[in-house]
């Protein structure tokens, strides 16, 4: 494929004056104006809903400015989509990355480019160049591999390397650390930084300032659709990026007093799980105590989702026990455990965790629809329905007009504050969390981290699942580490802790011993039920 | 908290949400009636390529049915029926499943109904209402069936219901041409219902002949409003409605979805079977081969037009009904064949499913908005 010429000088893409305004009247771009040149890596930062993405897909066509123009190259242009991106040179790697997982790495990276003559593929010359454009780049992939059975950041590299062979010169990288461990992401910083160095010029989106800080050369912030500024990096702290990101002061650090953890709430002994489907799991002992908050850490996809999809009844585990203040919960069902008193923050809210086109207020009801004050006699009041949204809607500063609103309305953080309300307005013993934070604002995101210290300061157990380390040691009171299914670490203080080195237990450098996993932990055989340990 | 991340409706205040709610509801309603002109528009063009006199045709078919008082009584009966079977379908639809099996469990109602109104001797009043709750209790169990098969075992409930439809529909055939077939008669049909257990006739109450047309119609005004609210007020209504717009997360919130799937299954079933009652008890006083006719696949159109909502089911069966009726009188009167209303009425319902005007109109109103702000 030849790519259109770009004129001499000039920026790689620029931005002029560009409004964006979608169907349904929100504006997600206002009037930005926005220039980077050859061979830079620029972040661009900003809050979930900022316009940072709306932005970057108007560089790569998936979206269309309503006013100002795109520039590629030093011309303005029309990107009718990304093949017309993909033309003038720009790749975009997308946070969900579009591989085809039965194919093998080269041909995933080839895949519509291939090597070959007269409609056949080369499938040697696609290896080849594979290989090479890894060696030039420093991306380290498996050309033979198939996607499916690699792992999460070798997929990531395969994008990268799509956009090297589809001769790219603009790389877009849409939020490339969220799925990453510490170690992948310095790889991949290594390697962004030799492709700069190559004369690439790289688009870094993030929220996470810490990165942005090492990688970028210059970073641009993003408020409410509008662009606030551009600093050098070596100008910039983690503490004035992030006020202009929300406009004010605004700290992520909980203030949060030591746990006063009482009896164990939870008890897990011996878990396992083994289905057609998901992760398994082995062995698992850990307790959560009433008053703590302990974070489960594990790149994703290590079982996370199972274990909590298990505490809070929605699967079955094959072998092992979990006790909730004492009761046995296996043969209880969702409402069961709902009842014994689990409340559970799914980790995909579109999935599972909210009914889109029902109205906040019947979101609010789903585990109490069906008695006082909500139903009496088989009989469900909306008034009462209403008056029980219009309380949750002032307590948790939900934002909206009317609980009649479709939560599809609402924005991520939003939504989120609908879900975290019926939650924790359940008044549960155990609160599993699992992503709370995913993909909401900053502002939800410090609301969200003062209500769990709350609920577990009023007595909770609280289980926090996240794929955010940062959040998690500055949150959780102990900490668990979840690899291939197992506990792999357990630190029962979670002071001091560095991501770095809890990264080396998730990628599975270093592992703790069976006896530090289980220490102080009663009973660790779950045979059959015995009456009398319900101690 | 923060000014970003605003969507629309967040930055509303309560009062221009209810503006706007007010706005989209005159959109909805004004989309409705243009959508109807439409059809009609392109019906009247069709006719005048046709060769035909469409302003005659269109005369006689939109006044045709309130001309005399049993053309009346004819378009209440038919609404009656079709809309207790677009009812009957609502039900499941607001679970979000597709039952095509109002047919099945229509004439399951209406072979309970005439097995019990022919045969079993019962006191006045009684005997009314017993055969509508046979027949109402064999549509029910004709929808526990295919309900019960998608909920436990998996099936495809699209598949089950229609297979059901062709082994009933043959049954019922089979049972009034053979045992059930009045003896020494030519035509093909059953005995007559005893005296007591017909539908009283609309007529006698108002004193003008209203023709078939009976307190079927109030039945099914009753049915209409309780299963309004028993979607709107009831846990179950509930239940159903959250299967519906997300069985994902009614089952994360504990609510056992195959229950909920069956029992929607159920309840409509029992409603088409009430649709066979009437028919049976109500219209042709026996069974007669193919006495639903059509109106069970209607009934889905009905609520598909109406999206599921009970009480405007009753306003588009009334509405459907009125074209039926007006239809075959302009088959009557005038060259034009009823081909012409299943012209229109297919053109309502692809305008309709496809929301496509409302949606558009809507989209502009906001853009403009956002211009001006």
């Amino acid at each position: 494929m030849m790519n259109e010429p770009w004129g001499k000088a000039g920026p790689a893409v620029a931005a002029r004056q560009v409004t964006k305004t979608y169907a349904n009247g929100v504006r997600a771009v206002r009037s930005v104006d926005l220039e980077v040149p050859p061979g830079e890596i620029r972040a661009v930062v900003g809050e979930n809903g900022a316009g940072k993405s709306t932005l970057m897909k108007m560089f790569y066509g998936l979206e269309q400015p309503s006013a100002g123009a795109i520039l590629v190259g030093g011309r303005p242009r029309v990107l009718r989509g990304p093949a017309s991106a993909i033309a003038l040179g720009v790749g975009m790697v997308h946070q969900n990355l579009m591989l085809v997982p039965s194919f093998t790495v080269a041909q995933n990276v080839v895949l519509g480019v291939e090597p070959g003559r007269r409609g056949l593929v080369d499938p040697k010359a696609a290896v080849e160049r594979t290989a090479r454009l890894a060696e030039e780049s420093g991306l380290t992939v498996d050309p033979r591999a198939r996607v499916e059975e690699v792992s999460v950041g070798m997929r990531q590299r395969t994008e990268i390397l799509k956009a090297l062979h589809r001769k790219a010169r603009v790389l877009i990288l849409d939020e490339p650390t969220a799925v990453l461990t510490p170690q992948e992401t310095e790889d991949l910083f290594a390697a962004v930084r030799r492709l700069r160095d190559g004369g690439m010029t790289v688009l870094f989106i993030s929220h996470k300032l810490r990165e942005v800080r090492e990688i970028s050369d210059k970073v641009s912030v993003m408020r409410a659709g509008s662009l606030v500024g551009t600093v050098a990096t070596a100008d910039a702290t983690e503490r004035s990026l992030a006020s202009m990101m929300v406009g004010r002061d605004l700290s992520l650090d909980v203030e949060r007093s030591p746990a006063r953890p009482t009896e164990t709430t939870l008890r897990v002994r011996c878990l396992g799980y083994e289905a057609a489907t998901g992760q398994w799991l082995h062995g698992l002992d850990f307790d959560v105590a009433a008053g703590e908050i302990v974070g489960v850490a594990g790149i994703e996809g290590n079982g996370q989702s199972e274990l909590a999809e298990i505490l809070a009844g929605l699967r079955r585990p094959s072998t092992g026990t979990v006790h909730l203040d004492g009761t046995d919960t296996a043969g209880l069902d969702v409402a069961g455990h709902r009842r014994a008193g689990i409340g559970y923050v799914p980790e995909d809210r579109l999935y599972n965790g909210a009914a889109l086109d029902a109205s906040i207020a019947d979101n609010l009801v789903v585990d109490r629809h069906d008695r006082p004050p909500l139903a009496r006699r088989g009989v469900l009041y909306p008034g009462a329905v209403r008056a029980h949204a219009e309380e949750l809607i002032g307590e948790y500063a939900i934002r909206t007009p009317d609980p009649s609103v479709p939560v599809r309305a609402l924005s991520g953080g939003n939504l989120q504050k609908v879900i975290v309300a019926r939650e924790l307005s359940a008044g549960p013993r155990l609160l599993i969390a699992s992503q709370v934070t995913r993909g909401v604002d900053i502002g939800a995101m410090r609301f969200m981290y003062e209500r769990l210290v709350a609920a577990r300061d009023a007595g909770a157990a609280v289980l926090l699942i996240s794929a955010d380390l940062t959040e998690l040691l500055g949150l959780s009171d102990r900490l668990l580490v979840l690899k291939d299914g197992r506990l792999v670490a357990r630190f029962d203080d979670t002071t001091g802790l560095t991501e770095k080195r809890v990264g080396l237990y998730m990628l599975g450098v270093e592992e703790h011993g069976r006896d530090r996993l289980t220490v102080g932990l009663d009973t660790l055989t779950a045979g059959p039920e015995d009456p009398g340990e319900t101690t | 908290m923060t000014t970003t991340a605003m969507t629309a409706i967040e930055t509303e205040d309560r009062r221009q949400y209810r503006a706007t709610r007010r706005r989209d509801f005159a959109v909805d309603l004004s989309m409705a009636l243009a959508t109807i002109l439409a059809a009609l528009v392109i019906g009247f063009l069709v006719m005048l390529a046709t060769g035909n006199d469409p302003v005659r045709a269109y005369e006689v078919m939109l006044t045709g049915p309130l001309e005399r008082s049993f053309r009346v009584g004819r378009w209440l009966e038919d609404a009656t029926t079709l809309t207790l079977l677009g009812l009957s379908v609502a039900i499941p639809f607001r679970a979000r499943q597709i039952s095509l099996g109002a047919e099945s469990q229509v004439y399951a109602g209406a072979l309970a109904a005439a097995t019990v109104a022919i045969f079993v001797p019962l006191p006045p009043v009684v005997a009314v209402i017993v055969p509508m709750a046979a027949a109402a209790a064999a549509g029910a169990g004709m929808g526990l069936v295919p309900g019960a098969m998608k909920a436990r075992l998996g099936a495809n409930e699209i598949v089950a219901t229609l297979m059901l439809n062709a082994i009933v529909v043959r049954v019922y055939d089979y049972l009034v041409n053979g045992p059930l077939k009045e003896s020494g008669s030519s035509a093909v049909h059953s005995k007559s219902i005893q005296q007591d257990s017909a539908l009283t006739p609309l007529s006698d109450w108002f004193g003008v002949p209203l023709g078939r047309a009976n307190i079927g119609f109030g039945v099914m005004l009753l049915t209409a409003a309780a299963l309004w609210l028993l979607i709107t007020r009831t846990p179950l209504g509930y239940r159903i409605r959250m299967t519906g717009a997300n069985p994902d997360f009614a089952a994360y919130g504990g609510i056992r979805v195959p229950r909920v799937i069956e029992w929607s299954f159920v309840i409509g079933g029992a409603v088409a079977g009430l649709a066979g009652a009437h028919l049976v008890q109500g219209v042709y006083g026996r069974l007669e081969p193919g006495l639903a006719g059509s109106l069970a696949f209607e009934g889905i159109v009905v609520a598909l037009l109406a999206r599921n909502n009970p009480l405007v089911v009753v306003i588009a069966g009334l509405f459907y009904s009125y074209l039926r009726a007006g239809g075959d009188i302009m088959e009557q009167q005038t060259d034009v064949g009823t081909e012409i209303v299943v012209v229109i009425q297919a053109v309502i319902v692809l305008l309709v499913t496809a929301q496509a005007l409302p949606n558009l109109l809507k989209r502009r109103i906001a853009r403009r908005q956002v211009g001006v702000r």
